[in-house]
């Protein structure tokens, strides 16, 4: 081999079309566009078996096969004699493939339409350049100035903001802004589980329109759920191009009309990624969150931003678990609180009335907040609030609040009060409650939940306040 | 053969590889810079950059088969034509003008899925053999379950 394989790991990104070329055993060759080659190891690579077509059948009957990849840094293209070895339909390099095509079709709202049939296995015989295809030295100076840079000095200045958070709410904004002022990473955002299995929740973001806090994403559905149903990293490079191929072959396929589900917050994102990148945050298997990155660039996240930010997601999930177990931890046992679901049976009473909630605050607004206990969901003034776990506590604090005045309260008796029904490991109470004060915030900044000292809060209503609960 | 609708998605400004094998059956290949219909769409001349087309000149010598693949990055349209080499000749410079017509067709397409002119600055285009072969059979190649149909 003229070429160490390993060296060409930008080529197999996907962003420029690769050629696959074979021959029938009557002698009739065929060429073909591939949408990715997937590097293997440094004598072999795997392309993505979706369709029965001439090409596989061809390689069936003769294994020999020439591939054109380009390097989308320089423009270098690069030929790749192969021999075709074996298929592999399960194992980690079947679940890597099938998971970037399950992840693009997904972000068109096209999931679970494309099926991969099996990663063909090819033994790399040569790799020689294409003299027609010479590199750019402009190009890769070009794209040099876009490479994010991990020394050991961006790591110190983000270890420094990390180490400098006091609250979960300071810690997950020090990650997403380190991210950008010391990577240059300028559009990301993080996820965390909800309470209901399988669901995701937008806890903090950067570099988009405010209003997407809260937004949620099913396990599966786009980078952010696929990364969490897999529990492995996502990167796609040349997002465009691969949404592009999703879409041809489901409009090949005859398939109903496109439709994107329907969503009451949208999910961050640019209007139009380039490139992804997503990390599960995990501490001894357990998924903390995800962190999702984009880009307009096409090949912003290169093979060592990945391995990178892979490592550092493992840092920040350990810096997330041990600020939700300190703030749990800061729920002193001995503190006298008082027995919210013993003395106050207030709890989603239907139509509690209107509240006075002025509380001497000059207010010139009145919102009518209505709580669907079916669905566990709140509308402020006909709007979408949040729902879940954060829906049930606000409006246990709103109803407290309106039956005894009392306007303080502290986490630890919300993790006591039975009619939440907080698990008694991991509940993530502090999560639910930043998520809950970030969607009062954007949503209705009339009511405020603000922190009092670690552990204690108070809910602020600055106008008067109509609870109405629904069946 | 190839009829009008067809004749203007090839001759637009595409991507455009050839692909051919030797007696072993082991195939080559080289990116193409250019395509044009004749001959009532019969025949297909494929103008293939010289520095590039001496990979395929024995093939196409002695044996004459060859595949040639066109796609449009913007939509991943794509199909191709397969034929049997019937001559080749240096390209003159009077189809100059169109070779580049379409190269840069093909470099708008690029640019408009986010690939940068700049990677192409050493992509060698000229001086080009124009290559021409007998129309045999066409395909279907856009992604999908449709891809590898005949359709001519």
């Amino acid at each position: 081999m003229t070429v160490r394989l390993e060296s060409l790991a930008t080529c197999f990104q996907g962003l420029i079309p690769a050629q696959l070329f074979t021959c029938s055993s009557d002698g009739i060759p065929n060429a073909a566009y591939l949408s990715h080659v997937e590097y293997v190891d440094p004598e072999h690579v795997a392309l993505s078996f979706q369709f029965f077509n001439k090409s596989r059948r061809n390689i069936a009957e003769n294994p020999n096969a020439l591939v054109f990849v380009p390097d989308p840094d320089t423009g270098q293209g690069w030929s790749l004699r192969l021999k075709y070895m074996r298929s592999e339909t399960e194992g980690p390099l079947f679940d890597r493939m099938a998971l970037r095509i399950e992840a693009i079709a997904s972000y068109c709202g096209l999931k679970g339409i494309f099926k991969l049939r099996a990663a063909d296995i090819y033994h790399v015989l040569s790799v020689d350049a294409l003299p027609e295809a010479r590199a750019s030295e402009s190009a890769r100076m070009t794209q040099s100035k876009l490479d994010a840079v991990f020394t050991v000095k961006a790591l110190q200045d983000l270890s420094a903001r990390i180490q400098r958070a006091d609250s979960l709410e300071t810690l997950v904004d020090s990650i997403l802004e380190g991210l950008e002022e010391s990577f240059g990473f300028k559009n990301s955002y993080i996820l965390i589980p909800t309470d209901q299995e399988g669901v995701l929740v937008t806890m903090a973001t950067r570099g988009y329109a405010t209003g997407s806090v809260g937004a949620e994403v099913r396990y599966g559905e786009g980078i952010g759920g696929m990364v969490a149903e897999a529990r492995k990293p996502i990167r796609i490079s040349g997002l465009l191009r691969g949404m592009l191929y999703a879409l041809a072959m489901h409009k090949a396929a005859s398939e109903p009309h496109l439709t994107r589900l329907a969503r009451q917050i949208p999910v961050p994102g640019l209007s139009n990624p380039e490139s992804q990148l997503g990390v599960p945050l995990l501490v001894r298997g357990e998924l903390v969150g995800v962190l999702c990155l984009e880009s307009e660039v096409p090949y912003r996240f290169h093979e060592e931003d990945k391995a990178s930010i892979e490592l550092l997601g493992g840092y920040l999930a350990i810096a997330i678990q041990n600020m939700q177990w300190q703030e749990r931890a800061a729920d002193s046992p001995g503190e006298a609180v008082p027995p919210a679901n013993t003395t106050e049976t207030v709890a989603a009473s239907p139509n509690p009335g209107n509240v006075d909630g002025s509380n001497g605050r000059e207010s010139h607004d009145e919102h009518e907040l209505v709580y669907y206990g079916g669905d566990e969901c709140i509308l402020v003034d006909g709007e979408y609030l949040i729902r879940g776990l954060p829906a049930k506590i606000l409006w246990r604090l709103l109803s407290i609040r309106e039956a005894t005045g009392r306007e303080e309260f502290t986490n630890r008796e919300l993790r006591l009060d039975k009619s939440l029904n907080l698990p008694e490991w991991k509940d993530n109470l502090e999560s639910r409650l930043l998520l809950l004060r970030r969607r009062l915030e954007q949503k209705c900044p009339a009511v405020r939940l603000t922190p009092r000292c670690r552990g204690r809060f108070a809910i602020e209503v600055a106008c008067p306040v109509t609870l109405n609960a629904q069946p | 053969m190839i009829g009008p609708e067809l004749a203007a998605f090839l001759e637009q400004g595409v991507g455009i590889h050839i692909g051919t094998r030797n007696n072993q059956l082991h195939p080559n290949g080289a990116r193409a810079v250019a395509a044009k219909v004749e001959a009532s769409g019969s025949q297909l001349v494929v103008y293939v950059a010289e520095i590039a087309a001496v990979r395929l000149r024995a093939d196409l010598e002695s044996n004459g088969q060859a595949a040639v693949v066109f796609g449009r990055p913007e939509d991943e349209r794509s199909c191709q034509v397969k034929g049997v080499f019937v001559d080749s000749r240096s390209a003159t410079d009077s189809e100059r003008p169109m070779l580049q017509k379409q190269w840069d067709g093909y470099l708008r397409q690029l640019e408009m899925i986010g690939i940068p002119r700049v990677s192409a600055t050493n992509w060698t285009t000229w001086p080009a053999v124009a290559i021409r072969l007998k129309v045999t059979t066409i395909f279907e190649q856009t992604p999908g379950p449709q891809a590898g149909a005949q359709i001519a």
